[in-house]
């Protein structure tokens, strides 16, 4: 009785046990032993490679069709005066050959290279309040946003403000097959989200491109800034230098050997920076657009995983070590050296 | 009437008492030493039997104590006392007036005899500095008895054993002796000083040819307290520490409290290893708070201890668990932590830093400014916790079976800067899978409906690998995995997607906030996200699996070889009861017993430190008989010729 009554009398002091509080959760203890490595490789490998032969497939089946311009549409010596000349006449006649037949809708983007829309001032310089709120006019904010494309010469607001939307694409492409023309549909080429919310329905262009220096494009003052698709996808600023926005879609099917005719009026200068411009015509699957890269890297990285699970075999086989033997321990391997 | 205290320093206490026929008598107990220094001339023959009982005693490792008294005159005692008393009451430097006042009246004694008491040593204290010392750690004793209870005591913790070559540096040899019975103070410093040089020199040169000859030959270095005071002196103390650093362990008897901070500091500083210090009494709190680590135990000497350590524990055999199994857990943990801590951060600020080359150097940011902030708040931030809390490389009872793999803290093996530079090879490697398959997969990405993703949709993609990755990253680099791991890995992503749909949904009116706008949902509606999501985790974790796969099989640490070794060990449970009655016949108990016994023939039994259960020494002495165990009868006849033997032989 007395023994019972001690014990209990100690472990009243003794905390409660909980396997919690004494770390003795339940756990999986993973080991990497040849079976799991072999077995982990060998199926990424197995997984990936058809993953990569479907991504690779569809995106052989896409035909993309990229033609540069901007070298061969100026024929003049003095590239920047041409372009900046208001009166020249612009336009520019090109002709791609179709390889294989393109099922559409076809969609026509244009092309920039080594135009940094990704550039820190020119990311920043915005107003997205400004683009969804008629009413949004506070000149101050709206002055430090969009700097240094936010007020005419006179103090008066541009809207919309900011370099993103005053250096507009302003590039056309009247396309025609065989000698007759097709239409090009340039209705919903920008994200649902972007045209519902981020551009209001309210909000007119206002003394745009009157700030003294003309970076790009016009804009129609009488449709609200939602129906400006181009600005819209202009305003999406890109990744990288080398970046491609859609321009619109052709419906229509093309077959193969067609021959395409494109009138480009080649107005917007990117002489100035050593820029580049394409028009491209591509089809799209699944997989979006050409982009043979997602096919590449599965099935390389699924033919690597593959080579590397063979390799671990020829390494178990060669160099055999049993698992858990106790020779492998430094205590014991440094007895064994002393011993020799 | 009134009494000094006892302390470390002074080693005795005294009190004086009135008789009720008014006679003053002063009553004197104490170290030997120090009574001994003490005693007025004349009383020879029990001033040696005194000694040779003390001798006796200390060999059976029991500690002793010196009684004396002095008859007072009033007259005597009253002069005494005012002095004594404008001493208590000074203000500056008390201790050593009252030590001066006190010499003054604590001289010519009168030898009444020596007492002997026997000190159990706690359960489990040879077995727990076994364990430690297989664990590569070396140990001293710092005692204040005798140096042959303190040989005794380390004998019975098998810190010494009959193989072992001893160095034994003593206060109490032939030529000290002479030089104190001569008296003169400054003569005899001098030549226990110049004795102490002498033994240091010789000893560290024997201990060097020793260890270079026969190495696996144990080495063991005992000196006492006032040889001690020279020894650390700074023109030997260099000796010294070589010498100790050489023996395997080390023992200092009659060391004071001061002394025992001393040879702490003196390692401490001087070797620069790290020191820990336990001890249970007031003596040795400055020991404790000299050591890098301070351990006290709690018990019956008092918390003062406990008070001025940084742990305390119960009893001292804690400390096999406290350092193999918490001690090293925590160091595994603490360096997982930290390495990986940076490798994700790493990883995270490489993958912006190579968008930069492509930004014109503008300085464009590549990831929202939320999902920076929050990167290692929320979306990375407890999976790291879990780890440092659970993570274990082998179990409890394994760390304390295989006490070698507590070299591997010593040796700092897992926080070396070859294991730094592998995680940051990786994280490099991982921030340009990141950066590049992202952004070259989504030059032509976009959904079926050919529109074109921007900036903010590239970036929010990565930032969703490199949130996926490092999480996974933590589970492979995990030695257990319960299930608060699997909650917080899940948790964390689950967290991660949560606050993207709530963060692009909403539109607030902060500027620019709108960057992010329905950006998850565009990705979603692309396979691009979905094919994406899958490749780049997988190739980033790619190499660190690799990395992992061949340093296992290749290069396996000690640790995993015993993880490989037990690997179908059940799961321990520290509240599993065991059976508990045995299930051996009293016959089976008895034969298990006697072959548990140790072998030795030894003079040296460390019989009074054996754990409870023996009987005690007096007893047997008084003739009390305690139920003898079986087991116990071999070892008493054992015993009973080993301890005629000194009697025979004995000291002149």
């Amino acid at each position: 009785m007395s023994v019972s009554g001690s014990e209990s009398a100690a472990s009243a002091n003794k905390p409660k046990y909980s396997k919690f509080t004494q770390q003795e959760l339940p756990a999986c203890k993973p080991l990497l032993t040849p079976g799991i490595v072999i077995g982990a490789f060998s199926l990424i490998g197995i997984i990936f490679v058809p993953i990569g032969l479907a991504s690779l497939s569809a995106s052989q089946e896409i035909v993309e069709l990229i033609d540069r311009y901007d070298e061969e549409c100026v024929t003049a010596s003095d590239k920047i005066g041409f372009i900046q000349d208001s009166k020249a006449n612009k336009a520019c006649t090109r002709k791609i050959t179709v390889p294989k037949p393109m099922k559409g809708p076809i969609h026509v983007y244009y092309q920039l290279e080594n135009f940094y829309q990704n550039h820190r001032r020119y990311v920043q310089s915005r107003s997205d309040q400004q683009l969804r709120d008629k009413d949004y006019k506070d000149p101050k904010a709206v002055a430090k946003a969009c700097d240094p494309e936010a007020t005419t010469g006179d103090g008066s607001l541009i809207v919309p403000c900011g370099l993103i939307a005053w250096s507009l694409f302003n590039d056309t492409y009247a396309f025609s097959v065989n000698k007759k023309s097709v239409t090009v549909n340039k209705k919903d080429i920008a994200w649902a989200s972007d045209k519902n919310s981020k551009f209001g329905s309210n909000v007119f262009p206002v003394n745009f491109q009157k700030g003294g220096l003309i970076g790009g494009g016009n804009l129609n003052d009488k449709l609200p800034l939602s129906e400006q698709e181009d600005l819209i996808v202009w305003m999406r600023t890109a990744a990288l230098p080398t970046f491609r926005k859609l321009y619109g879609r052709i419906e229509t099917d093309i077959m193969a050997s067609d021959e395409i005719t494109v009138v480009i009026q080649n107005n917007y200068n990117t002489y100035s920076f050593g820029g580049t411009k394409a028009v491209v015509l591509s089809t799209a699957s699944w997989i979006g657009g050409k982009n043979n890269f997602i096919g590449v890297a599965y099935v390389a990285v699924g033919g690597i995983c593959l080579l590397l699970a063979m390799g671990f075999v020829v390494l178990y086989v060669v160099k055999p070590r049993a698992l858990g033997d106790p020779a492998y321990l430094s205590w014991n391997k440094e007895a064994a050296e002393y011993s020799h | 009437m009134f009494w000094n205290l006892t302390d470390s320093t002074r080693k005795r206490q005294s009190v004086v008492c009135r008789f009720p026929n008014g006679k003053l008598v002063l009553y004197c107990k104490g170290a030997d030493n120090v009574i001994y220094e003490r005693l007025a001339d004349g009383n020879y023959d029990i001033k040696k039997t005194s000694r040779e009982h003390l001798e006796q005693f200390g060999s059976a490792g029991l500690r002793t104590l010196c009684l004396a008294y002095r008859d007072l005159s009033m007259d005597q005692y009253k002069s005494w006392n005012e002095k004594f008393v404008q001493a208590k009451s000074s203000l500056r430097d008390r201790d050593k007036k009252l030590d001066e006042v006190a010499e003054l009246i604590e001289k010519d004694l009168i030898l009444i005899g020596c007492t002997a008491i026997e000190d159990k040593l706690q359960e489990g204290v040879p077995a727990c500095i076994e364990t430690l010392s297989a664990a590569g750690i070396k140990i001293w004793v710092l005692t204040g008895d005798k140096m042959e209870t303190a040989i005794n005591i380390a004998y019975a913790c098998s810190l010494v054993n009959n193989d072992t070559k001893q160095f034994i540096i003593s206060s109490e040899t032939d030529t000290i002796r002479e030089a104190e019975d001569r008296g003169d103070p400054v003569e005899i410093a001098r030549v226990i000083k110049e004795s102490v040089k002498q033994s240091l020199r010789s000893y560290l040169e024997e201990a060097r040819r020793s260890l270079s000859n026969t190495p696996e030959r144990k080495l063991a270095f005992i000196i006492d307290g006032r040889c001690l005071m020279y020894a650390l002196d700074p023109a030997l103390r260099v000796n010294l520490l070589g010498l100790s650093l050489i023996c395997h362990s080390v023992v200092c008897c009659r060391v004071s409290p001061l002394q025992k901070a001393q040879v702490t500091s003196l390692v401490r500083k001087g070797a620069r290893k790290i020191t820990l210090s336990i001890g249970d009494g007031a003596n040795d709190v400055s020991m404790i708070q000299a050591a890098h680590v301070g351990i006290g135990i709690s018990g019956q000497e008092g918390m003062q201890a406990v008070m001025a350590s940084d742990f305390a524990i119960a009893q001292f055999r804690y400390l096999t668990d406290l350092l193999l199994v918490h001690g090293r857990w925590s160091y595994l943990r603490l360096c997982k932590v930290i390495t990986y801590f940076f490798y994700k951060n790493l990883t995270f600020t490489l993958t912006q830093f190579w968008f930069t080359f492509q930004t014109g150097f503008s300085g464009q940011r590549f990831y929202d400014d939320w999902f920076q902030s929050l990167y290692n708040v929320i979306f990375t931030a407890l999976p790291v916790i879990m780890v440092g809390l659970f993570d274990k490389d082998v179990s409890a009872s394994l760390s304390k079976k295989y006490p070698q793999l507590y070299q591997e803290g010593i040796r700092n093996t897992f926080f070396k800067w070859k294991v730094i530079a592998v995680w940051g090879f990786f994280a490099f490697y991982q921030s340009i899978v990141f950066y590049y398959f992202t952004a070259a997969a989504s030059q032509h990405g976009h959904g079926s409906s050919g529109k074109i993703l921007g900036q903010w949709d590239v970036s929010t993609m990565a930032f969703t690998c490199v949130v996926v990755t490092v999480n996974l990253r933590l589970l492979m680099s995990c030695n257990s995995i319960t299930r608060w791991h699997y909650f917080s890995v899940a948790g964390s992503i689950a967290a991660w997607f949560l606050f993207i749909f709530i963060y692009s949904a909403i539109m607030t009116s902060f500027d620019r906030q709108e960057n992010v706008y329905f950006v998850i949902y565009v990705l979603m509606s692309t396979f691009f996200f979905y094919l994406t999501l899958i490749l780049v985790p997988v190739i980033a974790l790619f190499g660190d699996f690799l990395y992992l796969s061949l340093q296992r099989w290749l290069f396996p640490y000690d640790y995993q070889v015993v993880q490989e070794m037990h690997k179908d060990d059940p799961h321990e449970y520290s509240m599993i009861r065991l059976p508990e009655r045995s299930h051996l016949s009293p016959e089976e108990a008895r034969s298990y017993a006697i072959s548990m016994l140790p072998r030795e023939n030894s003079k040296h039994t460390g019989f009074a430190f054996d754990s409870p259960g023996y009987e005690s020494f007096f007893a047997s002495q008084q003739g009390v008989c305690v139920p003898h165990k079986p087991w116990d009868v071999a070892r008493r006849a054992s015993m009973k010729q080993q301890r005629q033997q000194p009697q025979r032989t004995g000291r002149s």
